[in-house]
């Protein structure tokens, strides 16, 4: 009788201990939606596809404030690539969204893990849908699988660009299975997924849709794929252009200013789509391009170089008045310090008064798209697939790189090279695709990112850039999660 | 009593089973000796060293270094000729010039693991000379870029502009019919007529300088002339009707400075074939250890003499 409170207590302690593994305390209730039990039918697929755009769409920073809860997608792309670039940097010095232009970015950088996390919950949401996809109506399949892929490999091919190798996941893998997670992938490999999964879009999406995967869209980003990847394939890029440009179904809009105030435009082959005043549809980087009467979080981000302006001044023809503007005594400068970007002003903008400019009822809710693929930057690409690493005579490739100027305002005949070198496409690449993500990349892809980038920190005085800094490091938060089998970058 | 040492005794019993349980679980970590590594995760990821270089651009003997090490806090480099470097990315000169140096770069982390790497790091002289831009070398500009900037007893008038030019256009494609050239004459002439009015081209330019015992950098100065034939024009200046190209070892703002100094390199032009019957003149130089140089013509003739297209560029 005296043993009883002995078994008593072994008996509790025994239960304290079982209870612990046991999944009792944490059931899976009945009512929720799990994915095994969510794709039922074709309306339910289609469902998770729009799902992977609203990964890409982000949620804006004015509505929901909280970085550890909500992925920003591509709104916060700028920082990464214009920043990086000598276009743009951030007027104040306070914060981490100011370590981007002097090349100080950290493991810990705030921004740079939310991108990266933003880029795989894109590839997470794709690899999804696509193992569920057979659910969807036969007829439909080829078509939703090769849109899951299209979006796979746009992240991919923005991670590849900045982090360098990563890891390539192309499946729902359960949390544990860090080996799939974590381990990095050659770069090479990571572009031959790229290549694959865009050539099921080039083969398997028609044209029609700008705000969602469409071929020419699948064929621009193969494009530039193929020129940018270790071994560029420069017949391939070629075609890709050329097929765009031959479907006849997108024309470069007579006025520039439209391309980006006319959403949809006939110019426009892929762009994100944001809605004005929708807390859940907004983006917020409209107003973080404000400054002088600024509207977003921070002091002015995304804020024009002087250097910037020095080429548009010579090479920006009508472009110029369309993509930066200087406010206040900015404005008697010859070359402003602290130009603007004005292309993509929030809904209901009046800068006409450069002393006194407004900004609509809900500048902080811009509902301004994000183009990811426009047609001049395809002709561009197609005059660059013709120079093959060099300079060209080829007229062709001249008379797209002139399509370009002529838009601008230059002459056809006068203004015309007889020479097309890689430099004047840089340059001209520089002033039209301003601003909209593109400059660093360039650089990269043309091979004198070094040469211009540590001139360019040279003037500026920023003393930390150096070669390894053309990389991005790998997220410090993934590394921790890696259990050591993440690396990290040179630093 | 009995019942006192009854609950005596199961106290003591539960007490001392009590402690019995507590002492098994807790003993193994009271007692244990705290070690300084207790607790700490073994580091999976060693270094690993790796290096990329850019040749300096002013001086090709001179190699910046990227080091490209990951999981690494310290580096020891080895340039091969036991000259060696702690720095990060350090910059090196090779004194001895042109070839293959094996450079070892070992990178260590705080727990002194390391890997070393070793690259063949070729240093080699891809010498490119500065291009020269001759303004207005095919005279469409009449005679403007050719002028001193003053002359002591002379004039700035660099020649007569003329339209009986090459048929040749400065790309070297044909024109079809005459381009516009320079011009002088017995008036403008130098030597045996040398006078107030004699007349001088000048231009100013810029090469990669030869340095001594290093590298000698050659340029050529090009251009065409014409003399006319005694059946367009009679006269023979003393010493024969000839046009003098030389090339300068210094900047001049007084022509008569210019006048005065020792040519690095001089050609005569004498061929006579007739007004637009033009020869082509290829006069090589050696570049001086300033790189400041000038290109200079004049004539001593009784009849009109012509130049065209002048360029000047680097040899092979």
């Amino acid at each position: 009788m005296n043993h009883i409170k002995f078994l008593v207590l072994a008996i509790t302690g025994a239960l304290l201990v079982s209870c612990y593994s046991d999944e009792f305390l944490n059931p899976l209730p009945d009512s929720a939606i799990v994915a095994e039990t969510f794709y039922q039918t074709d309306a339910d697929v289609l469902a998770g596809i729009i799902g992977i755009y609203d990964a890409l769409q982000g949620v804006n920073e004015n509505t929901e404030s909280s970085s550890i809860r909500f992925n920003r997608g591509i709104q916060l792309e700028y920082l990464l690539t214009e920043h990086r670039s000598d276009n743009t940097r951030s007027k104040t010095l306070e914060g981490s969204r100011a370590d981007f232009h002097r090349y100080i970015v950290e493991p810990e950088n705030i921004q740079s893990e939310d991108y990266y996390q933003s880029m795989y919950e894109i590839i997470f949401r794709a690899n999804s849908v696509l193992s569920y996809i057979d659910n969807a109506d036969e007829p439909n399949v080829a078509a939703y699988r090769a849109e899951a892929k299209f979006l796979r490999a746009y992240a991919y091919f923005n991670l590849v660009r900045l982090y360098g190798p990563v890891p390539l996941v192309t499946a729902v893998v359960v949390a544990d299975d860090k080996e799939s997670l974590f381990t990095r992938k050659p770069i090479e490999e990571v572009y031959t997924q790229i290549v694959a999964d865009l050539q099921e879009g080039v083969s398997n999406l028609s044209n029609g849709s700008k705000s969602r995967a469409s071929r020419a869209a699948a064929q621009g980003l193969l494009a530039k794929v193929y020129l940018t990847q270790p071994t560029p394939n420069y017949d391939g890029a070629r075609a890709m252009c050329e097929a765009i440009v031959g479907s006849g179904e997108f024309s470069l809009e007579p006025n520039f200013s439209d391309v980006f105030y006319n959403e949809l435009n006939d110019e426009v082959i892929f762009s994100i789509q944001y809605v004005a005043g929708n807390p859940d549809e907004s983006q917020g980087f409209s107003s973080e391009f404000t400054s002088y009467r600024r509207q977003g979080r921070q002091d002015g981000l995304n804020i024009v170089n002087p250097n910037l302006v020095v080429d548009f001044n010579t090479h920006g023809g009508n472009r110029t008045a369309a993509s930066f503007a200087a406010f206040g005594t900015d404005i008697q400068l010859p070359i402003p310090e602290n130009a603007e970007v004005i292309k993509f002003l929030p809904e209901g903008s009046d800068i006409s008064d450069r002393n006194n400019p407004s900004y609509g009822s809900s500048p902080a809710n811009a509902g301004n798209d994000w183009i990811v693929l426009r047609l001049s930057d395809i002709l561009l690409l197609h005059a660059e697939a013709l120079m093959a690493g060099g300079d060209t005579t080829n007229n062709a490739a001249i008379d797209s790189y002139m399509a370009v100027r002529v838009r601008a305002g230059f002459d056809p005949v006068a203004d015309r090279p007889s020479v097309l070198t890689k430099n004047a496409l840089l340059l001209e690449r520089r002033v039209e695709l301003a601003f909209e993500n593109h400059r660093f990349f360039d650089l990269l892809r043309l091979g004198v990112a070094h040469d211009v980038l540590s001139n360019h920190a040279n003037e500026k005085g920023y003393t930390s850039y150096n070669i390894r800094r053309l990389l991005l490091p790998i997220p410090a938060r993934e590394i921790n999660l890696s259990d050591g089998l993440l690396t990290q970058n040179p630093q | 009593m009995k019942k006192q040492l009854s609950i005596f005794n199961k106290t003591v019993r539960l007490v001392l089973c009590l402690s019995v349980m507590v002492f098994t679980v807790s003993c193994e970590e009271a007692f244990e000796f705290e070690l300084p590594e207790a607790g700490s995760i073994a580091d999976l990821t060693p270094p690993v060293a790796a290096f990329a270089y850019i040749p300096d651009a002013v001086n090709f003997r001179t190699i910046n270094f990227n080091n490209l090490s990951t999981e690494s806090t310290n580096y020891i480099w080895d340039f091969g000729d036991g000259n060696t470097s702690t720095e990060k990315d350090p910059s090196f000169t090779f004194e001895a010039g042109e070839g293959t140096y094996p450079v070892t770069l070992t990178a260590l982390d705080a727990n002194n693991a390391s890997t070393a790497i070793t690259v063949d790091v070729v240093v080699q002289d891809v010498f490119v000379p500065l291009p020269v831009e001759i303004l207005n070398g095919d005279f469409d500009g009449g005679s403007s870029d050719w002028k001193f900037a003053s002359f002591t007893g002379g004039t700035t008038n660099p020649f007569n502009s003329s339209s009986d030019g090459s048929f040749t256009n400065y790309d070297g494609s044909d024109n079809g019919a005459k381009t516009k050239g320079a011009k002088w004459t017995k008036a403008t002439s130098a030597g045996a007529y040398l006078s107030a009015n004699t007349r001088y081209a000048y231009q100013a330019i810029l090469v990669s300088p030869s340095i001594p015992s290093e590298r000698t950098v050659r340029y050529i100065l090009e251009y065409e002339y014409a003399i006319k034939t005694p059946a367009e024009q009679a006269g023979v200046a003393p010493g024969g009707n000839r046009i003098i190209s030389e090339v300068l070892g210094a900047h001049f703002a007084d022509g008569a400075d210019a006048v005065a100094s020792e040519p690095i390199s001089q050609f005569i032009a004498t061929e006579v074939l007739g007004k637009t019957s033009h020869t082509t003149v290829e006069q090589e130089f050696v570049a001086n250890g300033t790189g400041e140089m000038a290109i200079m013509f004049y004539a001593v003739t009784d009849v009109d003499v012509y130049i065209d297209n002048v360029k000047v560029y680097a040899a092979d």
